[in-house]
């Protein structure tokens, strides 16, 4: 009966199969090659740390890294707090709107959309000579010349930054319904009863006990965030104008192993971008769990 | 019993992972005859031929089609491992340098093939195009590519005065005589070009150099500098009628008059011409065109120039060279299906002895009878060949960049060319950029 244990490995060898084949091999692979030369065919040959320092002193992938940030930034900043006020006005007991599974299908569906659509889409509204959006201005009267928006380096990253939040805000939204609904009703009946309002509700109740989900929103955006590739590559030229605005990082990295076929530093380059990632995710962890864990000796 | 019961459940989970792993089509019988010859390619235009083929020598052939934009990446792997590879596959003009040194192309100046014997027998450019670094024949191709520039009859009649080619084409000898042309356009409300990027490929000049020498040096030459202030004169003397190449009014202008913005006012403007090469008659204008068919004539521009084309080869660890070479030779050389093929497809062939036969007696309708097949002929002859280097298509795009902040007045021409050398450095890091 004893060996029988062993069967157990025979069933977990398949997962294990695919994931060494399909996301192990290539990791390794990913890290030898960013010691090499490597340009897409031939042979490669090891050049020791050369695509890391070149990294570290490469001012386009700075200026990468900012943009990604910039870009992220202020999506996340617009789109949590649109997730957030629309939570507090759904879960208020006061008001008690009706419809929110109506009005939770209609802030997803963006989310729903293939970013090539979106972009499409957006390619088309923002065009300069005949896009939606500047004839609505003009009309308006709030411009009288039209804007290029995808032409002016705040502009453009402006836009996608705000494509981004119409497309997450819904989801975010949904994330932070599920965790107000996990937050017992006996807290707000409480502060009903003690005469809070609903600003204090929202700052004193709701914020704290949604503390793990809004972790968890904030660490799953960022990292989709700091992946930011698409929209950019879609909507401009796919080499980041104007003027380098929309260069993110992972776009740089498309672009130096897929066009200019320098395969062995891009491996550097999704190094460096996973060195990144793992940083700033610790550093929020930290930031929002590290003081909690003092607390159960002050009590 | 348990024991070979689960023996028997981890068998199956182990055959159903590696299920999707044998591709070899050899072992997957599915009754049919194996398929005789594998050809990839980015584009539908082969099916035609690989029907004529396969009737011709009872064989079978598979065509595989690969979006341009994945073509690269996905080919690699499988010409690398050997496993699932074409027999035949074809190459853009914006990768053939990279593809015919990569050493995947049967080296065809070898025997039995002695390519180089045909060396006289194509348009200079495009069978140099085919050559390896070592000078040996990797690749050919069937068509030639050369450009002119479209334009409309109606409008040369009532500006220029004429609206015959070779009289429009002397008009427009060089970049300043363009610009007078430009200047009487807009004196009657028209416009000379779309926009600043179709004067592009005149940049050249007379002086016609590769992006990187073989010193592996950036060339950035005097004309194409000059190209920047081209730009920003069509620009800033409104000259274009400010639709980018295939935005939706590009396309829109070519049968209707387009509305422009500038300084406030909106302006209704007609597109006089469009720079593009043989198979924007076929592809871009004829398909997008419908009630000036007949109103539009080829001319030539400041300088001759080419834009893309389909070069093939034999992939050197195929099983079956000899048929796929057959196939690239039919392509290529047979002069009964290049006839056929020429008249029906309107496709410029780069293969002289049947040009020469069947260029006299060419006229397109839509050209308002022109033989345009003569003309590009003439201008296929004018390319200089060896100037193409695998860098161009990322140079151009890193170079159009900079020109565009130069007209958009964000940088000063030296702050763009700076910028462009940067750039371009950063790119490839192994090329010596001038420093400034």
């Amino acid at each position: 009966m004893k060996n029988l244990n062993r069967y157990g490995y025979f069933f977990i060898a398949p997962f294990w199969l695919v994931f060494l084949v399909f996301s192990i091999y290539p990791v390794a692979l990913t890290f030898y090659y960013s010691f090499t030369n490597y340009t897409g065919s031939g042979e490669a040959q090891l050049v020791g740390l050369a695509n890391y320092k070149r990294l570290l002193t490469d001012t386009y992938f700075v200026e990468a890294f900012f943009n990604t940030w910039k870009i992220w930034g202020v999506n996340f900043a617009l789109q949590m707090g649109l997730a957030l006020i629309l939570a507090m006005i759904f879960s208020d007991m006061r008001v008690k709107l009706k419809g929110i599974a109506f009005f939770r299908a209609i802030f997803y569906l963006p989310n729903l959309i293939t970013i090539s659509s979106v972009a499409l889409l957006f390619g088309i509204l923002l065009d300069w000579q005949h896009g939606s959006l500047n004839m609505m201005l003009m009309k308006l009267g709030i411009i009288s010349d039209p804007i290029n928006w995808l032409n002016e380096p705040t502009s453009a990253q402006l836009s996608i930054s705000l494509i981004l939040t119409w497309m997450w805000f819904g989801h975010s939204f949904i994330v932070v319904m599920a965790g107000v609904s996990g937050i017992s009703k006996d807290y707000y009946e409480a502060a009903l009863i003690d005469g809070a309002n609903r600003w204090q509700t929202f700052s004193k109740i709701t914020i704290p006990l949604l503390k793990p989900i809004l972790l968890y929103i904030m660490i799953t955006s960022l990292i989709g965030g700091l992946q930011l590739f698409d929209l950019p590559m879609l909507l401009t030229d796919g080499i980041g104008s104007p003027d380098g605005s929309l260069n993110t990082m992972v776009l740089y990295l498309y672009n130096q192993a897929f066009k200019y076929n320098n395969y062995g530093y891009a491996a550097a380059v999704a190094y460096g971008l996973f060195v990144i990632t793992l940083i700033f995710s610790a550093f929020i962890f930290k930031g929002m769990y590290g003081k909690e864990r003092k607390q159960p000796r002050q009590v | 019993m348990k024991r070979k019961l689960s023996i028997f459940l981890v068998a199956i989970l182990l055959v159903g992972l590696f299920a999707g792993c044998s591709s070899d089509s050899k072992t997957s019988g599915n009754g049919k005859k194996d398929v005789d010859l594998r050809i990839w390619s980015f584009t539908d235009e082969l099916k035609k031929p690989i029907k004529t083929f396969e009737e011709k020598n009872g064989v079978k052939v598979e065509l595989t089609i690969v979006p341009i934009a994945d073509y690269p990446t996905k080919l690699k792997p499988v010409l690398e491992s050997g496993v699932g590879a074409p027999d035949v596959f074809t190459g853009e003009i914006a990768f053939l340098k990279q593809w015919v040194d990569a050493g995947y192309w049967e080296n065809l100046s070898e025997k039995p093939y002695n390519a180089d014997e045909l060396s006289d027998k194509y348009v200079p450019y495009v069978f140099d195009l085919g050559k390896d670094k070592d000078g040996d024949v990797r690749a050919l191709s069937w068509q030639t590519t050369p450009g002119g520039i479209y334009y409309k009859r109606s409008i040369a009649k009532e500006v220029l005065g004429t609206d015959d080619p070779t009289q429009v084409g002397e008009m427009m000898g060089s970049m300043d005589k363009v610009f007078e042309v430009a200047e009487k356009m807009k004196s009657k409300g028209y416009s000379m070009f779309p926009d600043e990027g179709a004067i592009r490929w005149f940049t050249q000049g007379d002086n016609p150099q590769p992006w990187v020498n073989d010193k592996n040096e950036l060339q950035l030459t005097e004309e194409k500098m000059e190209y920047m202030d081209y730009s920003k004169k069509l620009r800033d003397n409104q000259y274009t009628a400010l639709a980018p190449e295939w935005s939706p009014s590009w396309f829109e202008g070519m049968d209707k008059p387009i509305k422009v913005k500038e300084g406030g006012k909106e302006k209704e403007t007609q597109v006089f011409s469009y720079v593009l090469p043989t198979w924007g008659l076929h592809s871009v204008l004829k398909t997008n065109v419908k009630e000036s068919v007949g109103d539009w004539a080829v001319t030539s521009g400041p300088s001759p120039y080419f834009w893309g084309g389909t070069w093939l080869g034999v992939y050197n660890k195929s099983d079956n060279k000899e048929l796929a070479y057959k196939f690239v030779k039919m392509m290529t050389q047979d002069d009964e299906f290049l006839t056929s093929w020429s008249k029906e497809t309107g496709d410029v062939l780069s293969y002289l002895p049947v040009t020469d036969s069947i260029k006299d007696d060419f006229s397109d309708k839509f050209l308002g009878g022109q033989n345009n097949y003569q003309f590009f002929l003439d201008q296929s002859t004018k390319i200089t060949p060896g100037i193409v280097t695998k860098y161009d298509q990322q140079l151009d795009t890193l170079y159009g960049n900079a020109v565009q902040q130069y007209v958009t007045g964000k940088k000063s021409k030296k702050e763009a060319i700076n910028e462009f050398y940067q750039k371009a450095q950063n790119a490839y890091p192994d090329i010596k950029v001038p420093k400034k």
